[in-house]
Order: C-alpha cells, then sequence, then structure tokens
C-alpha cells in the first residue's frame, strides 16, 4: 500500500493556478525527491503535504487515512526546514524533546528517545547548549533529531542543505542517507540541487511551473528525460542543445542536420516529425569524444571547433568548445592528452546518443542503449 | 577620543558635532536639571539666587513637608492613583495588544488588511478627537468616574498593536511557528510556547511605551475622573497648583503653604518613576527597538 498517496491536487492564489491536478503515489520506505528550479511549486506541494498550505482542491492520504484537512501535528509527519526551524529560547535537549512533552509523554520516556536520537545523530556532548551556540551541520542535526524522535510515518526535507557550505552539505547529504537506511522511513525531499536529488532518490520528481515534468529514477531522468527541461535540469555539467532541421523523414528515421553548420548531416531514430521541422538535439558532455579528423559519416555526429576555456579538475577535464554555434559545447574528457586553449579539437557522438526534441519540447527519440 | 583623532582632523567635524549636541543639551537637559536642583530652594532663593544655585537640605524637607501637609499628603493619594491607573492599563495592554499583533502577524483571515489599517488610523487619531464618544461610552457602561473606566479607556492602544504586528512579522521566523504546529501545537500553544518567550524586548517596548503614556496620562484622566481622590498625578498636580499660589501668588484664593518649590517638587514627583522605569528598562527596550534590524 502506498504510504503517501496525492490524488488530483491543485492549487491555486486566486485566478492563478499553481498545480492544475497533480496524482503521485509514494512507497513506504521510499525516498522521493521533488527537484525543480525556483518558482516550480516543489516547496508548496511538500508544505501541502505537511497541512502547511491549503490544498484547493484534491486528495492527501497518508496510510490510507485521507489527511487533506487535517491540521500538520495530526498526519504522523514531521518535517526539517531549510532555515533549521528551532526553538531559539529552548537547548538542544529542550528542542529535541518539546514534541514529546506536548504529547505528554512520560518523563523517563522522552529521556530515552532524545538520548537516542542525540546517539544517532552525535549530539550527545551538545545536549545544554542553546541553538545560537551551534554551527549551520549542529544545527541542522538537532532539526533532524527533532523530527527522528516522533517516529513519524513520513520524514519531509524542505531543502534542508542549502545553507551550508559545500563540504558540510556533502557530509550532511551521506548522513541522511545513513539515517535513511537505518530507520527505513518514507522520505520526501525538496531541493533545487540535482547532485542532491541524483544521490539520494530512489524516485525523482521534477516539476517545472506547477507541472510535474517526470516521475522516475535518477536515472530514468538522466537517461531517457521525457523532455527538454528534464534533459536541461538533470545532469551536471549541462547537457549541450543544438538547433537542428529535419530534412528527411523515412519511418521512424530521419535525416537531419546542426542549422548553420556544413556537413552535419546525420540519421537519427525519431518519430513524429516531419521534414523541415525544427528540433533540438541533446547531447551530454561525456558523450562527446575527442576525436581525429575523419569523414563525414551518417550515423556519427562530427564537430569541430576551439576550446575556449578548459577546466582540469585532475581526474576530469571540462573543455568549452567553441563550434560555431551560438553556446559553446560541454565536453567532459577523462583523457590524459592535456587539451590546450585556442587549440582546435574534432568532436564525435554516435547518433543512437543523442536525444532529439521536437518544437514542444518533448523527446521523439527512442531511450538511450 | 581626540587620541584616536588625527590632530588636523579634530577642527571643524568634531566641533559641529560637539556644537549640536551641546545645544540639545542645553534646550532640553537644563530645565530637567533645574527642576531638580529647584526642589531644594526657597521661594526667595528661586527669584533672587542664580538659575542654578544648590539650595539647603533644610529648605528642601521644609517644602516637602508642606506638601505632604496638603489634603493630608493628598499627592501620595494621587500618586497611588496613578500606580493603580497604569499597572491596570499596562498590563490590559499587553494582555490585548500582544496577541493581537501575533495574529494580525501570523495569519491570514478574512478583513485582516482592514484591521490593520483601522490600527494605522487609531494610530494617528489625536485622543482629544475620540474623548466624546469614550466619555459617552465610558457614561453608558456606568464606569465614569471609576478606577476601571479610566483603565478601560487608556488601554486602548493601537501603536502597541502595531509594534507587536511589526516585531512578529520581521523577528519571529514564520519556520518557527509552522515547526511548533508540525510538533502539535495550536494556535494559542504557537503564541504560549514560541511567540510569548521570544518576545521579550517587545514586552518590555509595549510595556515601556504604554506605562509612559499613561502615567503622563493628563486628558482622558480629567475628563473621565471628576473626583477629587481619584484623580491620577498630572490632573492632581494641576489642582495642587490651580488651588494654590503657587504660580499666580496674587490670585490665590487660600493661604496654604503650597508655593513654587513645593510644586517644583511634586513635579519631581511625576517625572522620577518615568526616569527610574526607564533606566532600569532600557536595556530592554532598547533590543526591542533593534530587534527588526537585527534579523538579516
Amino acid at each position: 500500500m502506498a504510504q503517501v498517496t496525492l490524488s488530483n491536487i491543485k492549487k491555486s492564489y486566486g485566478a492563478v493556478a499553481l498545480f492544475d491536478g497533480v496524482d503521485l503515489e509514494i512507497d513506504a520506505g521510499e525516498f522521493v525527491v521533488f527537484v525543480g528550479p525556483s518558482g516550480s511549486g516543489k516547496s508548496t506541494l511538500l508544505r501541502m503535504i505537511a497541512g502547511l498550505e491549503s490544498v484547493t482542491d484534491g486528495v492527501i492520504e497518508i496510510e490510507g487515512r485521507d489527511v487533506t484537512y487535517d491540521e500538520p501535528s495530526d498526519r504522523g509527519i514531521a518535517m526539517v526546514f531549510q532555515n533549521y526551524a528551532l526553538y531559539p529560547h529552548m537547548d538542544v535537549y529542550g528542542n529535541i524533546a518539546f514534541n514529546l512533552r506536548l504529547a505528554k509523554m512520560p518523563k523517563s520516556e522522552v529521556h530515552e528517545r532524545v538520548m537516542e536520537a542525540a546517539r544517532i545523530l552525535h549530539l550527545d556532548e551538545l545536549l545544554d547548549r542553546s541553538p545560537a551556540q551551534l554551527s549551520g551541520g549542529q544545527r541542522q542535526r538537532v532539526a533532524i533529531g527533532r523530527a527522528i524522535v516522533r517516529k513519524p510515518k513520513v520524514f519531509l526535507f524542505d531543502e534542508p542543505l542549502s545553507n551550508l557550505d559545500a563540504a558540510l552539505r556533502t557530509q550532511m547529504r551521506l548522513e541522511i542517507e545513513t539515517l535513511h537506511r537505518e530507520i527505513g522511513a518514507t522520505m520526501i525531499y525538496v531541493t533545487h540541487d540535482q547532485t542532491e536529488a541524483m544521490t539520494l532518490a530512489d524516485r525523482i520528481v521534477a516539476l517545472d511551473y506547477g507541472q510535474v515534468q517526470q516521475i522516475g529514477t535518477p536515472d530514468d531522468l538522466y537517461n531517457a528525460p521525457t523532455n527538454k527541461f528534464v534533459a536541461g535540469f538533470i545532469g551536471s555539467p549541462k547537457i549541450n542543445f543544438l538547433a537542428a532541421t529535419v530534412l528527411s523523414t523515412d519511418g521512424d528515421t530521419i535525416e537531419a542536420k546542426v542549422d548553420g553548420l556544413e556537413d552535419t548531416r546525420i540519421t537519427l531514430t525519431a518519430t513524429g516529425l516531419h521534414e523541415g521541422d525544427k528540433i533540438d538535439l541533446g547531447i551530454r558532455p561525456e558523450e562527446l569524444h575527442i576525436a581525429d579528423a575523419g569523414a563525414p559519416q551518417d550515423t556519427v555526429l562530427r564537430l569541430s571547433g576551439t576550446v575556449e576555456i578548459a577546466d582540469r579538475l585532475g581526474n576530469i577535464t571540462y573543455a568549452y568548445v567553441n563550434a560555431g554555434l551560438d553556446k559553446n559545447l560541454t565536453v567532459q574528457t577523462f583523457q590524459k592528452r592535456k587539451i590546450q586553449t585556442d587549440t582546435q579539437v574534432n568532436l564525435t557522438v554516435p547518433a543512437n546518443r543523442i536525444d532529439v526534441f521536437n518544437t514542444q519540447g518533448n523527446r521523439c527519440s527512442p531511450a538511450k542503449p | 577620543m581626540n587620541t584616536l583623532l588625527p590632530k588636523n582632523k579634530l577642527r571643524l567635524s568634531s566641533f559641529v558635532i560637539w556644537s549640536i549636541l551641546a545645544f540639545f543639551i542645553v534646550i532640553y537637559g537644563l530645565p530637567l536639571l533645574w527642576l531638580f536642583i529647584a526642589g531644594t530652594r526657597s521661594e526667595s532663593s528661586l527669584i533672587s539666587d542664580p538659575p542654578l544655585a544648590l539650595g539647603t537640605f533644610a529648605v528642601m524637607k521644609e517644602t516637602f513637608v508642606n506638601l505632604a501637609g496638603y489634603n493630608n499628603f493628598q499627592m501620595l493619594t494621587w500618586a497611588m492613583n496613578s500606580v493603580i491607573y497604569t499597572v491596570g492599563s499596562v498590563t490590559l495592554t499587553l494582555v490585548s495588544c500582544i496577541p493581537a499583533g501575533y495574529a494580525l502577524a501570523m495569519s491570514e483571515f478574512k478583513g485582516r488588511k482592514l484591521i490593520l489599517i483601522m490600527t494605522l488610523v487609531a494610530m494617528i487619531t489625536p485622543s482629544q478627537a475620540i474623548i466624546l464618544p469614550i466619555f459617552l461610552e465610558m457614561s453608558l457602561l456606568g464606569l465614569t468616574n471609576t478606577y476601571m473606566g479610566l483603565i478601560l479607556a487608556s488601554s486602548f492602544f493601537p501603536f502597541g498593536v502595531y509594534l507587536s504586528y511589526i516585531y512578529y512579522t520581521t523577528s519571529l521566523p514564520k519556520s518557527v511557528v509552522e515547526s511548533a504546529r508540525i510538533d502539535g501545537c495550536g494556535h494559542f500553544q504557537c503564541f504560549v510556547h514560541m511567540a510569548l518567550p521570544l518576545a521579550k524586548p517587545l514586552l518590555a517596548l509595549v510595556a515601556f511605551f504604554s506605562f509612559v503614556n499613561n502615567w503622563n496620562n493628563y486628558f482622558l484622566a480629567f475628563v473621565l475622573i471628576s473626583d477629587d481622590d481619584k484623580q491620577n498625578l498630572p490632573v492632581g498636580l494641576t489642582t495642587l497648583i490651580n488651588s494654590s499660589g503657587a504660580l499666580n501668588p496674587q490670585a490665590a484664593a487660600n493661604n496654604l503653604p503650597i508655593g513654587q518649590p513645593e510644586a517644583i517638587q511634586a513635579a519631581i514627583l511625576v517625572v522620577l518613576p518615568i526616569i527610574l522605569v526607564f533606566l532600569v528598562s532600557q536595556k530592554y527596550v532598547r533590543s526591542g527597538l533593534n530587534a527588526g534590524a537585527e534579523k538579516g
């Protein structure tokens, strides 16, 4: 049975509709990440599940019970906020114990649960400190501790790591992953950081302007994005988009040419296109290979250009190549051979590693092998 | 300070700053200083000696005895009344303003904007303008010339509501309240467990302003209270001055030993509590005034 079910959820602010019927099922123990740019509605969706935001229409169920109009505290959820939202006038112990005390739990049990949470989160030494005396990472741990002690059915995380510096963010991300494995609870996590989404999620829900763009595993979203938005949002560095035109079609195959570049005729598999259609070719940076010059081939797209910037990260190099298009191409390479700036390079990509998007932005090529 | 600044930079800018400060100290500070010194001087000394000449303890004591003799030390009754009115009003103000400001800041409900606008309008409306309806209302309730009537009337403090509203919108993170809601707090518990303990500077600030307002409340007390023994200090002070020859010896209708020195000491009695309360509470009051700015 699904732990959390959203059925036809709608939300409007006056005449402006943010969500127009969102459906989603989240299984028990699943880690689901809502991802999207600012304004995509991911936090609003989470806050509606929490009961902090009203629902215009639709039903929210937790463990089969309709909680659409229940108070937040009656939903069996716990939430960790972006800015920690610790109670500044209580010490760490008081913060973690607050909910249990409010529920009038016996003192001994409160103590037991707080100590257990403190042990899991390494907060034992900090219990009598006030939130102001804690570092960002410690504060976030207290916020998580406050959630754990309630033993909720569902954990909600609202961009919990975005106020932390990069190193701490990685560490806390791993801690949340460990926590999920240890307690096995259902977790719903909101982030705009696609690295967090990719590493933490069992399933990702990609949102844009209140529309669910795609729901799937991180692999699905990366390798088989349903549209240009998901392809562009997931993946770092970003996917390259090349504007192209369909020259001819033959059943499921098309012949296309990159706009503005000679000798770029290529045969691709794609459906629903017609001669003269404008399309976008999506090519991940790691699919572009630096190669020797060669004769044009219709199963391989060949491009050439000048390296404008080469970012060397030690194990990987990102080259930004000016191939005569309006944007530089990003190329990821492991090659030991040093890529020099201002040198000419030839790039190849096999036709079956290219995603084709039609004018509506939908992918019309099959999933990559 | 001189040692911290290069000598040649000291000249004009510091001179201007110090001159401005000195000007205001003289204009506003001198009368207060004079008041406290004059309380020790005799009537004749006030006329003939230099303005800031110090009197003697004996004179001060004699003046005080005269003042205490006025209607069996009626000053003390007025002072007690002032304390009752002020404590009552400050308490009622806090009890009404803080939750009102919190509700306006933290919740969405129909008519919220209208209430906010009305609060602002009430803030800028001079109290003289609504004195008649208030009097009629109190009269209708049979509360004129009663402690309860004046306390009720002077507890109306829209500035306190607005101050609370501003404090809660700027200084209380919404997520803290939301977190408390998820932890199981209802609206009332959120207020008691979160909003109230986190608003100590606000409490100090509203209490202080309300205290000053009520302690100095002349007009409302003058209109609502007719009984001499129920007057507060500001009205009492006027009664004392008017009924004696303190300011106009020729017009005195009696020969009470109440002259200028007695009136001065009575005035000190009115002013002193405000200064004391300010000195005690200034730390909290200042932190309350800064609270909005500190939140980044």
